[in-house]
């Protein structure tokens, strides 16, 4: 465990380190794999923990990306990111308790839903204010977006352990194996329920603000994209969910992978993609981490 | 385990030993360029990319692309696909530059693309001759490294259409559009030029661009009785506009769908029945004006079995022309080529281009009808290849 700890800190060290050997190529790579880590180690607070699997968390981003492109150039670029990981949170809070509610598919369902409607939402007010698109200009310099992306991949992983080994992940625990059982012992699952739901909205919405800041340009269908919700769930499960080194895996391994397959093999790199994903599905249900497990304790 | 990894790193070095082999016997020119082939631009993308591909072919089979010493030298692509993100756009275009190290850039496919690149080509000081993207925003981007060749920006074409529907006896219209930005923008244009026009907008509907039936507000459409429909439509729905309008027999004279009709399986799909229907574009291969433009057409036909879209074929076509005969007088350094193409004036398929800031200031905007199965442009009076006339039933 102290081992994987080193070997995590190095990690993040090297992410950050990149600005001052790497080239403007590799920076763009580290900004990605840093932003799935936070992303897919987010949901794995409310989706790992309490089963809940939620297929909308693009919601937070696209509403992270929106707040930031709204006050951007009227206040500070951090105090944008602050806010927009404010609004995320907030409004978690806001459709946390009648979307909370809902149980195994239908939350599925449900979340994806909501994602959608939000989406078309501000794609009307956008038209409606005439505006078809933002351009932001005089945008931070690359290597201080990288840097906060990955600060956020560092506090999303901090985060998701802090509540898998606290008093609260052993209430979500509960819920995921038998809500109705954990009510009755006096587990306050709806509030736990709501806070973690909270807690993995926030910084989405910080990593949408970012994004936005480092393309530069906002579009609300491409702000609250669906894929992106997939993306984070594929790359969970691909990592693995029992753990919280899965995600890292699962985001690492995902970008990695899809940013060697697209650079080299342009024509084909969509079928190599899903390959890998169906072999993963079918023969490795436990994901990267417990792959690694495994290998691990058969030495 | 051991085995196939084996095989695979095998392959894989032979693949590159070609490649490194390839590039060792001629010098090429790199040009680099993302586009949409995945993704909800993917359908659009092709008729972008043969233009370049016939380009390429074109330029290959003179010897090469002429530099200002008379020098020739092959052309080469480098391209990736960029999923319809604008996100993986820029950073395709960081690793064309920095590590491709590409000569020049061709454009990729769209305005969300165009516009989130400029602050890259800007960072790099790279020039990039862009092409498929229209938007009032355009002129919001500070003049430098990106240029924009199309005049079928939304409020100048609002203007346009308003008075070319007054000058063919509209009364009244009905509005319908697509909720994506460009659909939504022309629409922001038109309405306030309608009403300066005098032209009574009795029915004004926007729909999402998945959408899969039209007939609701076909119905209502067809009910107010108007002279004209603007349909403000995107390739994919364009095709679900004409084929439910035909059905529910639309009877309005003067019928516009946006972008779409253009693309030849658009004509070669809904056959006659699409004769009439007016659409942007500010070129068509009928323009004597034009010398270019009926070779191109043609090699287009014959190299790819279909016609080139007015649209989008000949925009980047003509960014292809604009940056061949801007290295041709300033070679391949970036910054004696910014100054080339800002300054320059260039012959293309479209005649005359100019520049003035980030603009194309001489084409002029255009609208154009399918008459016959032809694409003829109808508007304005200066360039029409023909007639504009009635659209005579479905």
């Amino acid at each position: 465990m102290r081992l994987g700890s080193a070997l995590w800190i190095a990690l993040a060290g090297f992410g950050a380190a990149v600005p001052f050997f790497g080239s403007t190529y590799l920076m763009g790579v580290v900004f990605q794999v840093a932003m799935w880590i936070a992303l897919a180690q987010s949901w794995s607070m409310l989706s790992a923990t309490t089963g809940y699997l939620s297929l909308g968390h693009a919601v937070f981003y696209g509403v992270g990306a929106y707040v930031c492109v709204l006050l951007t150039g009227i206040i500070p670029f951090e105090f944008a990111i602050l806010a927009a990981a404010g609004s995320a949170a907030l409004f978690a809070a806001l459709i946390g308790l009648p979307v909370l509610r809902v149980r195994g598919p239908y939350f599925v369902i449900l979340t994806y839903g909501l994602s959608e409607l939000v989406r078309h939402v501000v794609m009307r007010i956008e038209s409606a204010l005439g505006s078809f698109g933002r351009m932001i200009f005089d945008v931070p310099a690359q290597e201080v977006l990288l840097w906060w992306m990955v600060g956020l991949a560092v506090l999303a992983t901090l985060g998701a352990y802090a509540i898998r080994h606290s008093r609260f992940g052993a209430g979500l625990a509960a819920i995921r194996e038998d809500e109705v059982a954990a009510q009755t012992i006096g587990v306050p699952v709806t509030r736990l329920k709501l806070l973690a739901f909270i807690a993995s909205a926030a910084i989405p919405g910080a990593v949408g603000g970012l994004a936005l800041l480092r393309t530069s340009y906002f579009e609300p269908a491409q702000a609250f994209d669906p894929v992106i919700s997939f993306t984070i769930v594929t790359m969970a499960l691909v990592g693995g969910t029992d753990s919280v080194r899965g995600p890292i895996l699962g985001a690492m391994g995902f970008a990695l992978l899809s940013e060697l397959l697209w650079s080299t093999l342009p024509q084909l790199y969509m079928i190599v993609l899903g390959l890998t994903l169906i072999v993963f599905v079918l023969f490795v249900p436990r994901g990267l981490s417990g792959l690694v497990g495994r290998i691990g304790g058969a030495r | 385990m051991k085995g196939p990894t084996r095989l695979a790193f095998a392959a894989l070095g032979a693949v590159m030993g070609l490649m490194a082999g390839a590039a060792v016997a001629q010098d090429p020119v790199t040009i680099g360029y993302s586009i949409a082939r995945t993704g909800i631009y993917a359908a659009a993308a092709p008729s972008q990319e043969n233009s370049y591909k016939l380009w390429q072919t074109q330029v290959n089979a003179e010897g090469g692309l002429l530099l200002p010493g008379g020098e020739r030298r092959p052309v080469e692509f480098v391209s990736y696909d960029d999923q319809s993100n604008p996100a993986n756009t820029v950073r395709i275009y960081e690793k064309l530059i920095t590590q491709d190290k590409v000569d020049l850039l061709a454009a990729p496919w769209g305005t969300p693309m165009h516009l989130a690149l400029a602050p890259v080509l800007q960072r790099f000081k790279m020039p990039m001759v862009g092409n498929t993207a229209a938007s009032v925003q355009l002129r919001t981007v500070a003049p430098g490294y990106i240029w924009f060749p199309t005049s079928a920006i939304p409020d100048a074409m609002g203007a346009e259409l308003a008075k070319m529907m007054k000058a063919n006896g509209v009364t009244s219209a009905a509005l319908l559009a697509n909720e994506l930005p460009y659909s939504q923008e022309f629409r922001s244009f038109l309405i306030p030029a309608l009403e300066e026009a005098g032209i009574e907008v009795k029915v004004d509907e926007s729909y999402p661009p998945d959408i899969k039936d039209m007939t609701s507000m076909l119905v209502q459409v067809r009910d107010a009785a108007p002279d004209a429909v603007v349909a403000m439509t995107y390739p994919a729905d364009a095709f679900l506009f004409a084929g439910q309008a035909k059905e529910l027999g639309l009877k309005a004279p003067f019928v516009l769908s946006l972008i779409g009709p253009t693309i030849d399986a658009y004509r070669k799909a809904n056959g006659t029945a699409v004769n009439g229907i007016v659409s942007s574009a500010h070129w068509s291969a009928q323009a004597d004006k034009w010398p270019k433009g009926r070779p191109f057409f043609d090699a287009y036909v014959s190299a790819f079995g279909e016609e080139p879209d007015a649209l989008d074929s000949a925009l980047s076509y003509m960014s292809m022309e604009i940056l061949q005969q801007a290295v041709a007088k300033a070679g391949l350094d970036p910054e004696a080529l910014r100054e080339a193409i800002a300054t320059g004036s260039f012959d293309t398929i479209n005649g005359e281009v100019r520049f003035e800031g980030v603009q194309n200031v001489v084409t002029p905007t255009g609208f154009v009808q399918i008459q016959d199965g032809k694409i003829e442009l109808v508007w304005p009076e200066s360039v029409k290849t023909a007639d504009y006339a009635p659209k005579q039933g479905w």
